[in-house]
């Protein structure tokens, strides 16, 4: 069997020589593991990172602190208003439903890169003067500019947090369906993120929908335009719609089994399941 | 994290009897919301309005009467394309896709950019064969707005 052969074989090399010699006893002696002549031998050696009289590398360069915690900082890769209006104007996105990052990623143009520490959207202020549609968008950045240009055209923006895993399960989503695994839930934001997301100010996803009504009139007044009432709206359903802090994707419910196959949903029933899910 | 993986879980064959109760559904309002979560799988056709606010203008109808047509790529966009070498010193400005007569189009192009650029000479090279503009500087919206004008 093959477990006796290797026993034989360990107890062969027990008795075999070490290949590190000790520079100790009888075979280890002679020069004593030190070699010839030089310093070696005399135990006389320089100090670690030395490098005989010249400048040392762990020397040359001052603290350089620029990049301290560069690899653990968020990125937001940019995508800008006047990009934006394109994709509505030649039919990739559909300003009749609301737009989120799953609308963004399927038109195929604006590439994610969740495992390069990538969170989202940025929406840029490029091209905030042309913007002229309804709609009801949802990114993880946005600067005043962006949302008062949203809002002067009669629309609605809000900021969420989407965590790596929930981030991929966007990017494809039919991948993520295939694989059989129940939609997870989308985590809270790390604690130096909470801030902005329960800003009224950024109409963050965890702020007082109260206050961001108040943020909408001061933003009003502060650039100048008529802020269009959303009541008298024919689309108002649509541009209310908001996704839960713990959704993903907009209609489907966290735990729920999604079979492309068969077009069937599966729903969990037990009790636990159910109050995890919903919690 | 995640307290499972790809590795740790089991093939389909040896999970056995499931016992966690669970419902099949087949509401067709909630299906509608997965097709809306689903890429599509073709470049979408755009649809006419009267006004674009980004600029962008969908291509004209009747080109019977000119010498040379130049197609759209397949997501609707002009084939006007800037490439930039030699660490951004060397900018050329190409315009692929020409079909018909190209020596016509290098014919109107030609007083147009020249005019652009006044003192300075016009390097312009013209692939007949492959239906390719190359102009050296950074003259694509320019050129954009020349073909837009004659609705290319």
């Amino acid at each position: 069997m093959g477990s006796n052969s290797t026993e034989k074989a360990l107890s062969i090399l027990r008795y075999l020589p070490r290949c590190k010699k000790r520079g100790r006893g009888q075979h280890g002696g002679d020069k004593h593991g030190a070699g010839n002549k030089g310093s070696g031998q005399r135990q006389n050696y320089m100090r670690l990172g030395y490098e005989t009289g010249n400048n040392p590398f762990y020397l040359r360069f001052p603290h350089e602190p620029y990049y301290q915690g560069h690899h653990l900082r968020r990125q937001y890769p940019p995508l800008s208003m006047l990009e934006l209006q394109t994709l509505i104007d030649t039919n990739r996105i559909d300003p009749t439903k609301p737009i989120d990052l799953v609308a963004i990623l399927n038109t195929g143009l604006y590439k994610l890169f969740p495992d390069q520490k990538q969170f989202g959207v940025h929406l840029t202020d490029e091209g905030a003067d042309v913007f002229k549609t309804k709609v009801n968008i949802e990114v993880q950045w946005a600067n005043e500019i962006v949302i008062a240009a949203i809002e002067r055209a009669g629309g609605v923006i809000t900021t969420a947090y989407f965590d790596q895993h929930s981030l991929q399960a966007m990017l494809n989503t039919k991948k993520f369906f295939e694989r059989g695994v129940p939609i997870p839930r989308r985590m809270m934001p790390p604690p130096d993120a909470i801030e902005y997301y329960s800003d009224p100010d950024k109409r963050g996803y965890l702020a007082d929908p109260e206050k961001i009504s108040q943020q909408r009139l001061v933003l009003a007044q502060k650039f100048g335009y008529l802020l269009p009432k959303i009541e008298e709206d024919p689309e108002y359903e649509m541009l209310l719609e908001r996704k839960d802090p713990r959704q993903i994707f907009y209609g489907l419910h966290p735990g729920w089994v999604v079979n492309l196959k068969d077009k069937v949903i599966l729903k969990p029933e037990e009790q636990e399941l159910q109050r995890y899910y919903a919690s | 994290v995640r307290h499972s993986s790809y590795y740790s879980s089991p093939f389909l064959e040896d999970v056995g009897e499931i016992t966690t109760k669970y419902e099949v559904t087949r509401i067709p309002e909630e299906w509608k919301f997965v097709e809306r979560v689903l890429p599509p799988g073709l470049v979408p056709e755009p649809v006419k309005k009267p006004e674009y606010p980004s600029g962008w203008k969908p291509q004209g109808d009747d080109f019977t009467n000119s010498p040379y047509f130049i197609a759209r790529t397949r997501n609707h966009m002009m084939p006007v394309y800037l490439k930039i070498m030699q660490r951004g010193h060397k900018r050329h400005t190409i315009i692929r896709k020409i079909q018909g007569d190209i020596w016509q189009l290098e014919k109107h192009l030609r007083p147009f950019l020249e005019d652009l650029i006044k003192p300075k000479p016009l390097r312009l090279q013209v692939d007949e064969f492959a239906g390719k503009i190359c102009i050296n500087g950074d003259h694509v919206n320019a050129i954009k707005y020349w073909l837009s004008q004659r609705n290319f």
